[in-house]
C-alpha cells in the first residue's frame, strides 16, 4: 500500500506525540529509591527549608476555542501552579506508615483545586464535584490510569495512588480543566506555601538531593548535607530559564 | 455471491487499514526513545499577552474507496471517510464583552477557506446575551453544536447532516419523473430546469459550511434559545444571498438536570437559486428538529430527528406536487470501558415523501432513495487529546447502482 499524504501526516503525528509523551509521562525514579544508609537512630534530625519562586510566571491555560461556541465564555480563575519540593533518595525513616487525613481535589469553578496535590503511596484521592455541571475525571497516566465517569454536584468519587510518579489528570468535558498528582514512595516532600516557601522537617542526618519540580519548568536539584547535630539548611531554587 | 463479494471488500479494507495502523505503530515505537523532542501543544497557543488563543484540529481518515456508490461523499470531490483535514482556529478578545472567532479549514490538502469567521459581542454585561454577526455557528440541530474531531464517537456523519439527495439548488425537475429518475444520484443529478451541468445535490443540512449572517442568543438558568438570521439555508448555507430570500432559524435548549438535553430546532428560508428560471416567489425549505442527549458514568447517548420540505416553484406534473420532504432519524452511543478504550455506535435512517410518476398503474414511490447507515466501531485515546478511532459502517438503500455497501476505516483526530 502506498502511503499518502493523509497517512505520512499520521505517521508524523504520532511520531512527535510519542516522543512528547516521552517526556511527559515522567517517573521520578529518585522517589522509589531505597532509602539512604544513614541511621536516623540517636542522632539529632535537621530541617531543609527555603524558597521556590519562578523565573518566569507560568501562563494560563485558556479553554479550547470552539468555533460553535453560541456566547461568550465565563472567566476562568488563574491556576496556582505551586511548585513541590522533595529528598531523592529519602532516609529510610520516611518509609514508616502514619495515618493522615484523604486528601481531595475539588472540582470547583471548572477547575481543580488544588491544581498540585503530593501524596504517599497507597493514599486514596478523593474527587468531590462541587460544581453545577457534569465533570468527568480522568488520567491516562502510566503511573495511574483510571476514569471516574460523569458524575454531578455533590457527589464524589476517590481512586488510590499505589505507584510513585506523576499522575496528570483531566476532565473529559471541560479541556481546559488539569491537574497534577505526585506520589511519592516517602514522606519527605513538600508543596510550597503561597509565598513559595517549603519545608521538610526532621530529616535524618547525611547528605541528599533536594529537588525542585514545576509543571512549567525543568527539574532542579541541590546536594545537601544534615549534620549529625542536625540543625537547619536553607536551600533557594529558582526554576525555569534564565 | 453479494454476501462473498461484500466480504472480500471488506477484507481488502481491513487489509488496508491494517497495514497503516502497523506503518503508525511501528513509527510510535522506533521513535518513543527519542526523549528530547518537544510534544505537541496540549491546550491553545497564546498569543499577544493570552489576548489571542491559537487551537487547531488535525483529523486523518483512511478508509476504503467508494466511486460507485457515493454514501459518504460530502459533494463530487470528497469523501468522509477518506479526508484529511485540517483546521485553525483563532480568538481575539480585545475587550471583556468582545471576541473576534474565526477558523480556517483545508480538507484533502486543498486551499484553505475560513469556515467560520464571526465577532461576537456581549452587550450587557449582567446577562447572558450574546450577539454573533458573520460566518456563524449553525443554529439549527444538535449534531452542528459538537466539534468533529472531539465529539464525534464514530468516523461518519449522520445521514441528514452529509448524504447527498438529488435536488439541487440551481436546477429542479420539471416533472415527478424527472425527479424520480435521479434517486439514489445525489452525487450527480441533473434537472431541465435550471443549470444543465450535472452536480452534486444537497444534503438536509450540511455540516461542512456555514451561513452568514447574524445570530443572538441567550441563556438563563437550564434554558438558551437562538434564533439567526442568514443569507443561504440548511441545504446551502451561503457567504452571499443567491435569491434576495433570508433564513430564519431557531432552536432552544432545555437542561432539566445534569446530564440531560433536550433540544428543538425550526428553519425556514428561500433555498433556490434566482438564476432558476420562472420563479415568481421564493420557494422555502423548511425543517423542523427534535433532539435529546444523556449522559452518566462513561455513558452518552444522544439522538435526533430532523424533517425537511423543499418546494419548487411550479407543481410537478403529473403528481401536482409542489414540495417534497425528507425525514431522517439518527441514535448513538459511546461507552468507555477503560481510560483509554471506548466503543461507539450510531444508527441512522433518512426517507422521502413519496410521489406518482407518469407511467400508468404505477405506484407512488420515494422521491429519493431510503437510506440506512449503520456504524459501530472502537476508540483509543493514545493521548488526551489524541485518538486513533476505527468503524465499521455498512449502508442500504433501495435504489441506485449499488445498493448497500460496508466500509471500514480508521481515523487519527489530534486537537489543541
Amino acid at each position: 500500500m502506498r502511503i499518502r499524504g493523509p497517512a505520512a501526516l499520521v505517521i508524523a503525528l504520532v511520531a512527535a506525540v510519542v516522543c512528547g509523551a516521552a517526556g511527559l509521562d515522567w517517573t521520578n525514579e529518585g522517589v522509589t529509591a531505597a532509602g539512604s544508609a544513614v541511621s536516623a537512630a540517636a542522632r539529632a534530625n535537621g530541617t531543609i527549608r527555603g524558597r521556590v519562586d519562578l523565573r518566569q510566571p507560568p501562563a494560563d491555560t485558556l479553554p479550547r476555542t470552539s468555533v460553535t461556541d453560541l456566547g461568550m465564555s465565563a472567566p476562568h480563575a488563574p491556576i496556582d501552579r505551586r511548585s513541590v519540593v522533595y529528598l531523592d533518595p529519602a532516609p529510610r525513616a520516611a518509609f514508616d506508615t502514619r495515618e493522615e487525613p484523604r486528601p481531595r481535589m475539588d472540582q470547583r469553578n471548572e477547575t481543580f483545586v488544588p491544581h498540585v496535590l503530593a501524596v504517599v503511596a497507597g493514599t486514596t484521592v478523593d474527587f468531590p464535584n462541587s460544581d453545577q455541571t457534569y465533570h468527568n475525571v480522568f488520567s491516562l497516566s502510566k503511573t495511574r490510569s483510571f476514569d471516574l465517569g460523569r458524575y454531578a454536584v455533590g457527589r464524589s468519587k476517590a481512586v488510590r495512588f499505589d505507584r510513585p510518579g506523576i499522575v496528570r489528570v483531566f476532565c473529559d468535558i471541560h479541556s481546559h480543566m488539569s491537574a497534577f498528582i505526585l506520589v511519592f514512595s516517602h514522606r519527605y516532600f513538600s508543596v510550597v506555601d503561597d509565598e513559595g516557601r517549603y519545608r521538610l522537617e526532621n530529616v535524618p542526618p547525611g547528605t541528599y538531593t533536594v529537588v525542585a519540580w514545576n509543571e512549567s519548568a525543568p527539574l532542579e536539584s541541590r546536594r545537601v548535607v544534615i549534620a549529625e547535630a542536625g540543625g537547619d539548611v536553607e536551600i533557594n531554587f529558582a526554576l525555569g530559564r534564565r | 455471491m453479494l454476501i462473498g463479494v461484500h466480504a472480500r471488500r471488506l477484507l481488502l479494507a481491513l487489509s488496508c487499514v491494517a497495514k497503516a495502523t502497523c506503518v503508525v505503530a511501528a513509527t510510535c515505537v522506533a521513535t518513543a526513545a527519542r526523549a528530547g523532542a518537544q510534544p505537541l501543544p496540549e491546550g491553545p497557543v497564546r498569543l499577544l499577552d493570552g489576548r489571542v488563543a491559537l487551537s487547531g484540529e488535525v483529523v486523518a481518515t483512511i478508509g476504503s474507496r467508494d466511486e460507485v456508490a457515493w454514501f459518504n461523499y460530502t459533494d463530487y470531490e470528497h469523501n468522509a471517510l477518506r479526508m484529511m483535514r485540517l483546521g485553525l482556529t483563532a480568538a481575539w478578545r480585545p475587550a471583556e464583552r468582545v471576541a473576534f472567532v474565526g477558523e480556517i479549514r483545508s480538507e484533502d490538502l486543498e486551499h484553505p477557506s475560513a469556515y467560520a469567521a464571526y465577532v461576537r459581542v456581549r452587550p450587557w454585561r449582567r446577562y447572558n446575551f450574546d450577539i454573533q454577526a458573520g460566518r456563524i455557528p449553525p443554529t439549527f440541530g444538535a449534531f452542528s453544536r459538537h466539534a468533529y474531531g472531539t465529539d464525534n464517537p464514530v468516523i461518519g456523519y449522520p445521514l441528514a447532516y452529509q448524504y447527498l439527495t438529488s435536488l439541487r439548488t440551481d436546477a429542479v425537475p420539471a416533472t415527478a419523473d424527472d425527479l424520480l429518475e435521479m434517486r439514489a444520484r445525489g452525487w450527480r443529478s441533473s434537472f431541465p430546469i435550471g443549470s444543465q451541468t450535472p452536480g452534486p445535490g444537497v444534503p438536509m443540512i450540511t455540516a461542512f459550511r456555514w451561513d452568514t449572517g447574524v445570530q443572538v442568543r441567550w441563556k438563563q438558568g437550564p434554558i438558551e434559545v437562538t434564533s439567526a438570521l442568514t443569507n443561504g439555508t440548511l441545504s446551502n448555507p451561503r457567504v452571499r444571498d443567491d435569491n434576495g430570500g433570508k433564513q430564519i432559524a431557531g432552536r432552544v435548549v432545555l437542561t432539566p438536570g445534569v446530564g440531560w438535553i433536550i433540544g428543538a430546532s425550526a428553519a425556514r428560508g428561500a433555498w433556490l437559486s434566482r438564476d432558476i428560471p420562472s420563479q415568481t416567489t421564493l420557494p422555502p425549505q423548511r425543517a423542523l428538529g427534535a433532539d435529546l442527549e444523556y449522559s452518566r458514568d462513561h455513558w452518552i447517548v444522544r439522538g435526533e430527528v430532523v424533517w425537511t420540505r423543499w418546494s419548487f416553484p411550479v407543481p410537478l406534473w403529473p403528481a401536482n406536487v409542489d414540495q417534497v420532504g425528507a425525514l431522517a432519524a439518527w441514535g448513538e452511543g459511546r461507552y468507555r470501558i477503560t481510560p483509554r478504550l471506548y466503543l461507539a455506535g450510531r444508527a441512522d435512517r433518512m426517507t422521502f415523501t413519496r410521489l406518482r410518476g407518469s407511467v400508468p398503474k404505477s405506484r407512488a414511490q420515494p422521491w429519493d432513495a431510503p437510506v440506512t447507515r449503520i456504524e459501530g466501531g472502537v476508540g483509543v485515546y493514545l493521548q488526551r487529546n489524541l485518538v486513533l478511532r476505527t468503524t465499521v459502517q455498512g449502508n442500504w438503500r433501495t435504489a441506485g447502482r449499488v445498493h448497500d455497501r460496508a466500509f471500514l476505516s480508521a481515523q487519527l483526530a489530534y486537537w489543541f
